[in-house]
């Protein structure tokens, strides 16, 4: 059973594809209703897959969702081959925000996506590769899905 | 957990040809075809009559109550939703329709659009004190409330606990009317005349309340004609509409907004608007909104199952009355304040959440049964074309994994495997 983990899935997010963007994040979300989790797990995992979807989307130029149940947590690990966080002490920042003017016409880029997927994970790494790419880890912790013990 | 019959629509066997419209409609999949039948699953559906709405054999039966249950009270009040005042045309005035239903045989006639109008002032004071979580849903569209308990539990903290304008004016009538005419409260039969069938679960079986105060819910459609023939010649001189244009905007979608005095108040309707917004809220997407107006139906209740006035006519009559009344409430914010205090806009009881009940009560068989189902997917045809009796091959593949459905129910799937 070790290094198996319970349940794992891969998506491929295409990059500047608005009109299906959040897909991969509402099947995750679906996936973890459909097994018991708890709910407040459920918006964390959400929210945080939802916004990292975005980036991928928005500054990625592509790149896939990776989601993995294990027992006592959920992974995410999200993997793009766009142009890098050139200084994440600033994207870590509350309304920082390298969005152009046509993806805040459609609502994007407030700078909430970084801090917003900090404040729903219990762990995050950013590794940034120069000259392109960036991967993402997010550890959702999360009591067992109900009925479980421990 | 709960009664059976509780729901406001049943498959008509006899008329029912096994084909698949509704079961491809039906946005929470609750409904299978079992033996040729459609079979709807009670716990899944939340009464959007989006299946009576697309059947064309006439098979889906809505459970509205019928126009002869009136003979069992001694006494009968009508409280109509406020889409009745789009069904007549461009001549027909709101308060001819109100007395046309004492014409035909009501006893007194409400305008539920001024209880409207005073609930929006309700909702205002609730928003401003109690700004999270954001945003705030409404809780006038029953289905809509059913939706986000059974599918968006987490959402269910939402829900703004202040009871539909409908339940109030029932509240209100039964007492006033019992003291003044001195008949005992369970005499009086308050009846809503409604755009959908949707209200009858939420009198069946209502959220907030722990009983609701209406005591049945006609359907426009059953008593159309006896209206039309009445409004033509009304001669009784009496006001009985109050409201201005803000209570008789909550025929439309926007309405209940748009009686908020407050910018970032959000209107969608539609099943798969409504669908999507949702999972935007819960995402964490919809930053900054207060209020989320979310109604089932398109264009809000003036394009009800149960209406009979094509929706973009009943609309745009809709849009002129509200002009002709004036968009500024005629409600005393005085009394609002007075009665928010004593409460009497509030739920009787909190929100509860009714998740759909997970693949599995262990956890991991759970996980489990999800694998499978990715596994099995990919083997089936992939058509969506709903012959085996589910929506769609996912739905299936869940069916099986749940015992409830065998591989071989797909069509497409190859034998020589």
């Amino acid at each position: 059973m070790a290094g198996e983990p319970l349940f794992r899935k891969r998506f491929t997010v295409e990059g500047g594809d608005f009109a299906r963007a959040g897909e991969a994040s509402v099947e995750i979300k679906n996936i973890l209703k459909e097994v018991g989790y708890d709910p407040d797990v459920v918006r964390r995992v959400a929210i945080a897959s939802y916004e990292a979807e975005m980036n991928v989307v928005m500054y990625g130029e592509g790149g896939t969702v990776d989601f993995t149940m294990e027992p006592r947590e959920v992974l995410l690990v999200i993997e793009d081959e766009g142009p890098g966080i050139p200084d994440i002490g600033l994207a870590m920042k509350e309304g920082w925000s390298t969005a152009t003017d046509e993806m805040r016409e459609m609502g994007f880029g407030a700078g909430m996506g970084l801090p917003n997927m900090k404040k729903n994970s219990d762990h995050l790494k950013i590794h940034t590769r120069k000259p392109r790419g960036t991967r993402v880890e997010m550890i959702i912790r999360s009591h067992p899905p109900e009925g479980h013990d421990g | 957990m709960m009664v059976e019959d509780r729901h406001s629509i049943r498959i008509d066997e006899a008329k029912c040809v096994g084909c698949v419209i509704c079961m491809k409609a039906c946005p929470t999949r609750a409904i299978r075809l079992r033996n040729g039948k459609a079979v709807i699953m009670s716990e899944r559906c939340v009464d959007c009559g989006e299946c009576y709405r697309v059947c064309t054999h006439q098979a889906v039966i809505p459970l509205t109550t019928s126009f002869s249950d009136l003979k069992r009270f001694d006494y009968t009040v009508a409280v109509p939703s406020p889409s009745i005042y789009t069904q007549f045309g461009w001549e027909v005035m709101p308060n001819q329709i109100l007395l046309a239903l004492k014409k035909i045989g009501f006893d007194h006639v409400y305008d539920v659009a001024w209880m409207c109008e005073m609930v929006n002032a309700a909702l205002e004071i609730y928003i401003r004190r109690n700004p999270n979580p954001k945003p705030k849903i409404s809780t006038v569209c029953p289905s809509v409330v059913r939706l986000v308990t059974y599918l968006y539990p987490d959402l269910s903290g939402h829900i703004i606990p202040i009871e539909s304008p409908r339940e109030l004016a029932a509240k209100l009538l039964r007492g006033q009317i019992s003291e003044r005419l001195d008949i005992p409260p369970d005499r009086i039969g308050i009846i809503h005349i409604t755009s959908c069938p949707a209200k009858m679960i939420s009198i069946n079986e209502p959220i907030g309340l722990s009983r609701s105060h209406l005591d049945g819910a006609i359907s426009l459609r059953d008593i159309y004609g006896r209206l039309l023939d009445a409004v033509k010649d009304v001669t009784e001189d009496i006001i009985l509409q109050q409201s201005s244009g803000v209570g008789l905007g909550w025929a439309l979608a926007g309405g209940e907004v748009n009686g908020i005095n407050m910018d970032n108040c959000l209107s969608v309707s539609g099943v798969s608007d409504v669908i999507q917004i949702l999972d935007s809220v819960e995402s964490g997407k919809l930053k900054g909104i207060e209020y989320l107006e979310c109604l089932i139906c398109p264009a809000g209740c003036v394009g009800g199952p149960q209406t009979v006035e094509n929706r973009h006519l009943a609309k745009k009559r809709g849009e002129i009355l509200v002009k002709m009344f004036g968009e500024k409430s005629r409600v005393s914010r005085k009394m609002i304040n007075r009665l928010y205090e004593d409460g009497f806009f509030a739920f009787e009881k909190r929100v509860q959440a009714h998740p759909f009940p997970p693949l599995d009560k262990d956890p991991s068989r759970a996980i489990d049964k999800r694998k499978m189902i990715e596994e099995i997917v990919p083997i089936l045809g992939g058509r969506e074309c709903g012959a085996c009796g589910a929506p769609d091959c996912k739905t299936l593949a869940k069916d099986i994994v749940m015992g409830e459905a065998k591989i071989e129910d797909c069509v497409f799937i190859d034998d020589s495997r």
